[in-house]
């Protein structure tokens, strides 16, 4: 076999992943990798360094990814993400797309209450973790929906930072000015990182941030039971809440434009959780203007169907064929591939509880099964429904899916 | 108005529910009563989530309603007066935070007879060690959302043997990484990843009928 350069082999496998978006069969089903615990485990370091330490991070992600290939990763953002931030900073698209995601030095900086984080509120090997809250009343919805962007940056984002509590203040100055410096070393990391990467033959990966607006208000404002009970106790509120925050969240995501950003990942949330009457209702008109108007813009939407989609995906085939990736965790994706054939580049396939239970006879053997339903007529990305392993996933369930893929992919 | 309780939760009409609830209580009914239809509700609601013509927006919904009526009856029942079907000590385990399937889960169970010893979220292995040999429960009910909870349910499990306790409880997992996989991998006996089928479970566990 001969050894292909980095150049080469990131060329192949930017065309793999661009060819199933296309719809059409790429020389192989693409593979996307995990992340999560079993990243820094793997190079023997604590979470803790993983989310603080940006040099041992670096190494660590690198290290794995040399060792475990695959087509596309996530691997290298560690941290939680927080579109709040980029909200209040959208009319500067300089500054809004760089803060969607809140590492562990940027934790510390704003003193957020939505996430929790190894070595502080967590033990050093816990996994960083979002929890959310209500930090929003239902009286002020007259106020999200009146001026949002001045809503989540002046009453928000001071209820949920400590160290942004008080407007004006001194406080809030220093916060500000080490918000900048801590940017800029996250800055550096990236542009490392994405060096380390193209080293080992990966593509650059310019992704920009997009949110469905009611997760927006269950994840970041009203907490997710909350937010369940507005939809019946103030259904008009919460719907024209969700048509203005359409704007400001367009706007963070086209920021990236100029960057040379793709696709736009958008992770959704309460999609399993409605009754397909109140999905219709309150969460799918205002997701499928943005996955437009993003393709409108040349921007192609990569969205993460959180649990199980069954009951919405049918709707999927209002948004025009070829529109982006739909990335399924629970859904079965057999089902998934038959309706949205020939429309929708499907991602997902392998339970994460088979990487780490399994054994590599067994995840051969599915992988075989799956692609062999799957595979014909490309459009498939394989990957585990949630991308996080845990620091007990075996090192050789991993290799047996990436050798699998070798084995059963090629068309 | 008996049926209309019932009928008023099972579609989601909070304000009906609290008035028919209020006018009961206010009419001397007997606050057993009001329980007892709540359980029925709350079971109706959660056959048409198992059948998926429910869906979390409604389970949600109607445990709210649940919790309401709760605060309005529980006041006027003696603490004995509530029969209790078994017990179960619940928490999400360590290195986790997440707990609103717990919760919901909670509700539901309670709602269906059973006595819940919640520990809360990031429990420990010993935490769960310590409730099981103080209050010896029928069941231990543990909840994970990140997949590190899969480590942590096996870690629990595996706590319960070497304290010898494992053999007098029964064990279910539940939240987003519950699966068939992870109930062998963890040492479970059963499984699920939706609240009502979670309290389904819990009553075939320990050998109650419908």
């Amino acid at each position: 076999m001969t050894i292909k350069t980095a150049s080469e082999l990131s060329k192949e496998r930017l065309e793999r992943i661009e060819r199933v978006i296309e719809l059409k069969e790429p020389d192989r089903v693409p593979l996307a990798g995990v992340m999560g615990d079993m990243v820094p485990a793997y190079s023997g370091i604590t979470q803790h360094e993983y989310c603080y330490d940006y040099e041992k991070s670096r190494e660590a992600t690198v290290k794995f990814l040399q060792d475990f290939p695959c087509d596309m990763s996530f691997a290298g953002i560690t941290g939680v993400g927080e579109l709040p931030l980029s909200i209040a900073f959208s009319d500067y698209p300089d500054i809004s797309p760089s803060i969607s995601f809140v590492s562990g030095p940027l934790h510390d900086v704003l003193g957020d209450k939505y996430a929790r984080f190894p070595g502080r509120e967590l033990a050093e090997d816990s996994s960083p973790q979002f929890i959310g809250g209500e930090w929003m009343q239902p009286g002020e919805y007259e106020d999200l929906i009146e001026d949002p962007v001045r809503f989540v940056a002046e009453t928000v984002l001071p209820r949920v930072c400590r160290n942004l509590e008080k407007p004006g203040s001194r406080q809030t100055m220093a916060t500000m000015a080490r918000l900048g410096m801590e940017l800029s070393k996250l800055a550096a990391f990236g542009q490392a990182l994405a060096a380390d990467l193209a080293e080992l033959g990966y593509p650059p990966a310019v992704m920009a941030f997009a949110y469905s607006p009611l997760d927006f208000i269950g994840d970041f404002l009203r907490d997710v039971t909350n937010v369940l009970l507005d939809l019946r106790r103030y259904p008009d509120k919460v719907k024209q809440a969700c048509e203005a925050l359409v704007e400001p969240i367009l706007k963070v995501a086209l920021a990236l434009k100029p960057a040379g950003a793709k696709l736009a990942f958008i992770p959704l949330h309460l999609n399993e959780y409605l009754s397909p009457d109140l999905y219709n209702e309150f969460y799918w008109p205002h997701l499928k203007r943005i996955i437009a108007e993003l393709g409108n813009e040349g921007m192609k939407s990569f969205v993460f169907f959180e649990g199980y989609h069954d009951a919405h995906l049918e709707t999927i085939l209002e948004l025009p064929a070829g529109w982006g990736i739909a990335y399924f965790e629970k859904t079965d994706v057999r089902k998934a591939k038959k309706i949205l054939k020939g429309h929708t580049c499907v991602m997902g396939g392998i339970p994460m509880g088979l990487l780490i239970s399994g054994t590599p006879e067994k995840i051969d053997e599915y992988v075989k099964n799956l692609l062999e339903e799957v595979k014909p007529g490309g459009g498939f990305i394989l990957a585990s429904g949630t991308a996080i392993a845990p620091r007990e996933t075996s090192v050789e369930n991993i290799r047996a899916l990436i050798d699998a893929v070798e084995k059963y992919g090629r068309y | 108005m008996v049926e209309d309780l019932v009928k008023s939760m099972v579609d989601m009409n909070e304000q009906e529910a609290l008035r028919i609830t209020m006018e009961m209580l206010e009419g001397g009914k007997d606050p057993l009563k009001v329980l007892e239809l709540c359980k029925d509700a709350m079971a109706a609601v959660g056959e048409k989530f198992e059948k998926r013509e429910y869906f979390l927006s409604e389970l949600v919904f109607a445990a709210e309603v649940l919790k309401k009526i709760m605060e309005l009856t529980l006041p006027k029942l003696e603490k004995e007066e509530v029969r209790r079907v078994g017990t179960i000590v619940l928490g999400t385990v360590q290195g986790d935070v997440h707990d609103i399937g717990k919760n919901i889960f909670k509700v539901l169970a309670e709602a269906s007879g059973f006595e819940l010893i919640d520990l809360g979220i990031d429990v420990p292995c010993e935490r769960f060690v310590e409730a099981v040999r103080t209050r010896n429960p029928d069941i231990v009910g543990m909840s994970g959302l990140v997949t590190a909870s899969v480590g942590s349910m096996k870690k629990t499990i595996d706590a319960l043997k070497d304290a010898g306790l494992r053999h007098g409880v029964k064990v279910i997992i539940g939240g987003g990484r519950a699966d068939e996989s992870v109930k062998q991998y963890s040492g479970a006996d059963a499984w699920a990843d939706d609240a009502a089928k979670g309290v389904r479970l819990c009553k075939e566990l320990i050998g109650i009928k419908e």
